[in-house]
């Protein structure tokens, strides 16, 4: 800002026609109390201008004519409105969200007066990942199109044990995807748009569960082409209670931090092995590309859930205890449960290739290996995120059998 | 202390949140209040001066006229900062350039008992040598008891001369500066043709013998409260201020010799 006085030039503008378009941003820079001359060639604004003074509190000092039809209005600056210039550097997160910036972007002045906004995440510890904005430009250039990018005419007849087994898996993983489109999206206008790489993360994984949805059901219902179970052949997938408890679970933690380590680091992180061996099982080239596409959206999450976890663990020791409370108690309500059976039958069936008992064996091996797998890639990530090795295989037995 | 009981005229839907904010602004400041609305100043007037409530929120036509019925013994306790330097504008179409040429046509005003659209620059425009009974006034009623409060009768009067009803009119400077900044009146060829001397507008007025203590709780509670205050400025902008301001009588000089003019106090 500046002091003394300045001069603006407005021509025959009239205040009705452009006037104020020259005059407020001259105002804005000029201190309180500084002298405006405004030059006006439109002897109307002789009228209107001390009248539009006086509703914005400034003080209207008088008229000199100065000749040829040119009128210089002088004009003291009145009070400014007081900003607040704590998001003025938009490349600063700051550490601590005020409640009363409202909706405004960083890199702006907000001025003062705005009622408390409903934002709660206020600590960038906490919310907002250093990884953020890179993880929303990574998710944005691997979104993909389930019409085009899945060669869905490449599935074939499969028997109809094998197609049930299918069908079975992607409807059981679509259940599961909407929960993670459900349960994340409750965090989304909590966050402060100082915040706003967070948000924009958020939406994005937001968007790719959307399309997992349409693919998985896509796939699960590619055998029953609109016909009934009878005419298809095929079992009608099943959704058990096991899985219906397991997800609603994660509706009943309003936590963001504990909902993403149970929903981001433990249960995508478990998908991500399931995934990979739906991906490698997959009867046809169709279904494996729509669980490797998947795979690397999750992996996305995986990532983003982790940094979260990992920066907000960092800052505050505290968050270990109850991180791992959030998962006993959900360990607690879901207990006696094991991989829910249909889901259990179809993931053998699938690496059996076939119903052939000899080929069921091999699944059966091959399913024992994957729970496994995930259990020794849980500990891996709760490592990573920064707990100890005992912390890491306790937590990572209490995880939902059911996967997420 | 006994609850403050203040009057304000329910001119508009918003004034409910505006006094129900108000008397949770002074409850926070220890001030119990309470409001009862009235559907016009002259009950509220009449209820003031019977001791029914303790405070009104007048218009300056219902200030001087509780002044002056109560010979002078109520007491003026504060106003908005918009309240002060009011002033008119006249307003002409391309057909009427001075003030001179307004007799003969046609004159939009406001209602009756609006000080800026009618009382006021009337007086004033008598002031400046107009001879009156040589203009056709085209009068809009509009909202009679709520003395202008609703700006209606002054959007009346810019509407008409849009429709060509009217040759020239009368608004308050409010209305007419926020209509312009706005672009609402750009192109139509209306323009000022002159603008009134300044006048004060509301007024918060206390009963003939009400206890100085709870006349400087009011004021306490009023003067606290602050435009950058985010529960204060919603009721604030409502109202239409940024800051109260305490009370001053010269601004109303102008209307009571008006009002002796037009011989049009209540009796």
């Amino acid at each position: 800002m500046t002091g003394g006085a300045a001069a603006v030039h407005v021509g025959a503008l009239g205040l009705g026609s452009g006037l104020l378009a020259l005059v407020r941003p001259v105002f804005h820079r000029l201190t309180e109390g500084s002298v405006l001359a405004v030059l006006s060639e439109n002897p109307q604004v002789r009228e209107d201008l001390p009248s539009w003074c006086r509703l914005e509190r400034h003080e209207y000092l008088g008229l000199e004519v100065q000749g040829s039809g040119l009128d210089r209005h002088l004009i003291r600056r009145g009070p400014h409105p007081r900003w607040d210039k704590s998001i003025a550097n938009p490349s600063s997160l700051p550490e601590v969200a005020s409640r009363f910036t409202g909706l405004a972007p960083r890199g702006s002045w907000v001025e003062r007066g705005l009622p408390s906004s409903p934002f709660t995440f206020l600590s960038s510890a906490t919310t907002a990942p250093n990884e953020a904005s890179k993880i929303y430009q990574q998710g944005l250039l691997a979104q993909w199109d389930v019409n085009r990018d899945i060669p869905w005419n490449e599935i074939p007849r499969h028997s109809p044990v094998m197609e049930g087994a299918v069908s079975q898996i992607f409807s059981f993983l679509a259940e599961n995807e909407l929960a993670a489109l459900y349960v994340p999206a409750q965090y989304l206008p909590l966050i402060p748009p100082v915040y706003v790489e967070t948000a924009q993360a958020l939406a994005l994984q937001l968007a790719d569960e959307a399309r997992h949805i349409e693919a998985f059901l896509r796939r699960a219902r590619a055998s029953f082409d609109n016909k009934a179970e009878e005419d298809s052949g095929c079992q009608t997938p099943l959704s058990t209670v096991s899985t219906g408890r397991s997800l609603l679970s994660l509706f009943g933690n309003h936590d963001f931090i504990e909902s993403t380590f149970m929903l981001s680091v433990l249960g995508e992180g478990t998908f991500l092995d399931l995934l990979s061996y739906i991906e490698q099982h997959s009867p046809d080239r169709a279904t494996a590309e729509i669980a490797r596409r998947s795979k690397l959206d999750e992996a996305r999450h995986v990532h983003f859930g982790l940094a979260h976890v990992r920066q907000a663990l960092s800052t505050d020791p505290a968050l270990f205890g109850r991180l791992e409370s959030a998962v006993r108690r959900r360990a607690g309500d879901l207990a006696g449960q094991g991989v829910p059976a249909p889901v259990h039958d179809a993931l053998i069936v699938l690496a059996a290739g076939s119903d052939d008992p000899r080929a069921i064996s091999q699944g059966h091996l091959a399913f024992g290996e994957l729970l496994i797998q995930m259990r020794e890639n849980r500990i891996k990530r709760l490592l990573h995120a920064g707990f100890s090795p005992e912390q890491a295989a306790r937590l990572a037995d209490l995880h939902t059998p059911n996967f997420m | 202390m006994k609850t403050l009981l203040i009057g304000a005229v329910a001119y508009d839907a918003k004034v409910v949140p505006i006094w129900e904010g108000m008397r949770e602004h002074f409850k926070d400041v220890g001030v119990d209040m309470d409001f009862a609305l009235f559907s016009n100043y002259e009950r509220q007037a009449l209820s003031l001066l019977q001791g029914h409530i303790d405070i009104a929120w007048n218009t300056p036509l219902a200030h001087v006229q509780v002044q002056r019925s109560s010979e002078g013994r109520t007491r003026s306790l504060g106003m908005r900062d918009t309240d002060r330097d009011f002033r008119s504008k006249v307003i002409a179409k391309d057909s009427v350039k001075t003030l001179k040429e307004l007799e003969g046509k046609r004159l939009a005003v406001g209602s009756r008992d609006s000080v800026q659209a009618r009382i006021l620059p009337l007086h004033w425009l008598k002031e400046q040598g107009v001879d009156l009974s040589r203009v056709q006034i085209v009068a809009f009623d509009s909202d009679l008891g709520k003395h202008g409060d609703t700006g209606r009768s002054e959007y009346d009067v810019l509407e008409s001369l849009e429709k060509g009803t009217a040759d020239a009119g009368i608004i308050g400077d409010l209305v007419w500066t926020q209509e312009l900044a706005a672009g609402r009146v750009a192109g139509r060829g209306i323009q000022v043709l002159a603008t009134t001397e300044p006048f004060d507008h509301c007024m918060f007025d206390a009963r003939p013998g009400l206890e100085n203590d709870r006349i400087e709780a009011f004021q306490r509670a009023l003067f606290d409260m602050d435009w950058d205050n985010p529960k204060h400025r919603r009721i604030l902008e409502m109202e239409g201020l940024r800051k109260w301001l305490p009370a001053r009588e010269d601004g109303y000089v102008k209307l009571i010799s008006a009002l002796n003019e037009q011989n049009a106090w209540t009796k």
